[in-house]
């Protein structure tokens, strides 16, 4: 394919992302590190178009690793996962690369590396080979470190920045790659609650303003009544639970699931939790 | 500054605007300054001595400049015209060790970059997947088992001969580059990772280094050893435009590719998971850049035999320099490596006369730029806290 036809088929990929919010499913996964290892057994997921879907659980649930296999970082053994109703397998990595977006847990660069040069970064899956920095790019760039609220930080090096701007560092990344669908491995995870709150503004403002699809694996499950549509949550590999944050949060979910008793208030943000203490059975 | 303004200006960045890199071109100044008096030394120095003047005005005789017979016979390999004494020796024995040095250096700078990244190893060298030990391997085998070789292989003009001295420098290549294959396969299990990689390459390079040094007892005069010994370390003595029409075609490939493969060794640092996320496929650009890098050092093998350390430290002192990224990271290196080079081959090559007052004697250069990179090399460890991180 000539570079021209190939830069007309990424417009055309883009504006139909942007006119229909992309669509992320899994359907029937078996995923595991190996025979015998298996973490996800035969579960579907759906993530709900242009809106945010929040994977909850204990820890060794599975969450992760459900969130692997959706952003084709971990083969599933068995069933599949469609991005637009393209099956992941056959799109190249690049071209999945331009449709979903990846922020893992733990991420390592060198520390000399800018902001604004590991946000360009993100544009890796609109490049080709020999391709230079286009106006495109830069202007996805820059809305990605707008969105982003780091514009204070563009020429500061890596290794300078605290976990905190680190991390809105690498979410500005994957922002700029300006996919249909996001993913996020627990984002706000050892970061102060400062940090934490300008995350999830982040997740909120893509949301309210934007088309993007959000799949986000986290660990605080106020966090998740608080800014997700949708919950759903694992135990052992299994889905207890989906459905609206405050259709899904129950004493017993949270008793069976994550072995605590708490309470729950009912606030205009949401539910929040409480957790009083261990239940007793364990 | 307005943030319109800012922008306007950040649009209208030129492609090329990185070159320019105020430690980049310092660096790049520095060494060529290294390179050209480390030469003009080399040109002058010898068992036919001349003055500077003398040997600048040989290196700078328009009439061997300008003379296309004259590149024809060295590039091409074509019959040298006639020319005066100095500048024979200075254009068709001297300045050729210089260039050899030039492209070696270049080479193996390179090459210890690359696998720095693919490896994501601060101790990673050239040599870190097998090769020299390959390569290593090769060289002995060749001249114990086939040390008197000669086949004459009869083509339409003429005929073609082929001996162990030249077969040497093509067995060295292919042996390291067999090496890493190997290294590769074993790592392989539905995929690979650095540690893999480097496990391998420790394990292969055991092994061939094991039957290496078995392979000296049997080897049956001294001269025998001697020439293992200058191969295996590393030594330019005898180069000739022979070995620069060898190295040269590689290393334009091998820098072409290395340049054009900077921005995927940049991605590749963001970690294996990050770079697969943007939709690298890891593992093919992880086998094409070693690929590259093996090229760059088996070009300098074929010429210089395993010349170590300049792989190693080059990349490091770069990248104390001009940082991490790799665009300025591959260009540095491409001038650094050789000024290291060439400076060590001076002292290589006329180091012991000075020493020892007696002409004639060389030691291998290999020796050299381990008593010149190491020191140096400490000298950065002890003033930089963050020294050899990638």
């Amino acid at each position: 394919m000539n570079p021209e036809a190939s830069e007309n088929k990424r417009r055309a990929e883009d504006e139909e992302n942007a006119e229909e919010p992309s669509d992320i499913v899994g359907e029937n996964l078996v995923v595991g590190y190996g025979p015998g290892k298996k973490v996800i057994e035969n579960e579907s997921m759906v993530a709900e178009p242009g809106k945010v879907t929040a994977l909850v659980g204990p820890n060794g649930s599975g969450k992760s690793t459900l969130l692997k296999a959706l952003a084709d970082q971990l083969a599933p053994e068995d069933g599949v996962v469609r991005v637009d109703g393209s099956y992941i397998n056959d799109l190249s990595k690049k071209e999945i690369a331009r449709r979903l977006s990846l922020l893992s847990q733990e991420s390592v660069s060198p520390n000399s590396i800018t902001v604004e040069e590991l946000v360009t970064h993100g544009r890796y899956p609109h490049r080709g080979f020999f391709e230079t920095v286009t106006e495109e790019d830069r202007e996805a760039v820059e809305r990605a470190i707008e969105l982003a609220g780091i514009e204070h930080l563009r020429d500061r090096e890596l290794g300078s920045l605290s976990g905190g701007q680190k991390q809105l560092a690498w979410i500005a990344m994957v922002l700029a790659q300006e996919t249909g669908v996001l993913l996020l491995d627990e984002p706000t995870t050892f970061l102060d609650l400062r940090h934490q709150l300008e995350v999830m503004r982040i997740v909120e403002t893509l949301r309210d303003e934007s088309n993007v699809t959000v799949v986000i694996v986290l660990h605080d499950i106020n966090q998740a009544a608080r800014y997700s549509d949708r919950m759903v949550v694992l135990k052992d590999g299994c889905v207890s639970a989906r459905g609206k944050p405050d259709e899904v949060l129950t004493k017993e979910l949270l008793a069976d699931v994550f072995g605590i008793e708490a309470m729950i208030q009912s606030t205009d943000r949401g539910p929040r939790i409480e957790p009083l203490r261990p239940t007793e059975d364990d | 500054m307005s943030a319109d303004h800012r922008k306007e200006e950040r649009t209208t960045e030129h492609r090329f605007k990185w070159l320019s890199d105020r430690s980049l071109v310092i660096l790049a100044a520095t060494s060529t300054a290294v390179v050209v008096v480390a030469s003009l030394v080399q040109v002058s120095f010898g068992s036919y001595s001349m003055t500077f003047v003398e040997a600048w005005r040989a290196v700078f005789n328009l009439n061997v400049i300008l003379d296309v017979r004259v590149w024809n016979a060295f590039l091409l390999g074509g019959e040298l015209p006639e020319m005066g004494e100095r500048s024979l020796i200075v254009w068709n024995v001297r300045l050729p060790r210089v260039f050899v040095a030039i492209l070696v250096g270049a080479n193996l700078a390179i090459s210890g970059a690359i696998f720095q990244a693919v490896t994501r190893n601060e101790l990673a060298s050239p040599f870190i997947l097998g090769v020299s030990s390959g390569a290593g391997f090769a060289i002995l085998l060749t001249l114990v088992v086939l040390p008197g070789l000669t086949v004459v292989i009869p083509i339409v003009v003429g005929h073609f001969v082929l001996s162990t001295s030249n077969l040497l420098p093509l067995f060295a290549s292919l042996g390291g580059i067999a090496a890493f294959l190997i290294v590769y396969v074993i790592a392989w299990r539905g995929g690979t990772s650095p540690v893999r990689l480097v496990l391998a390459g420790v394990i292969v390079g055991t092994v061939f280094a094991s039957l290496q040094t078995a392979l000296f007892f049997f080897a049956d005069d001294i001269g025998v050893v001697q020439n293992a010994v200058a191969w295996t370390t590393g030594s330019l003595r005898g180069t000739d435009w022979e070995q620069v029409r060898i190295a040269l075609p590689w290393t334009v490939v091998a820098v072409g590719l290395a340049v054009a493969g900077s921005r995927q060794l940049n991605v590749l640092l963001l970690g294996e998971r990050t770079a697969s996320s943007l939709g690298m496929s890891v593992e093919r650009v992880r086998f094409a850049l070693s690929g590259v890098a093996v090229l760059a050092a088996a070009a300098s093998i074929a010429v210089a035999g395993i010349v170590g350390f300049v792989g190693l430290i080059v990349p490091h002192m770069v990248r104390n320099i001009v940082g991490s990224d790799y665009k300025k990271l591959i260009v540095g290196c491409l001038f650094a490596g050789p000024a290291l080079m060439v400076a060590a081959d001076v002292g290589a090559r006329l180091g012991m006369s000075v020493l020892t007052g007696s002409g004639a004697q060389q030691i291998p250069v290999g020796i050299v730029t381990g008593l010149i990179g190491g020191p140096y090399f400490l000298y950065l460890m002890r003033r930089q806290q963050e020294m050899g991180e990638i």
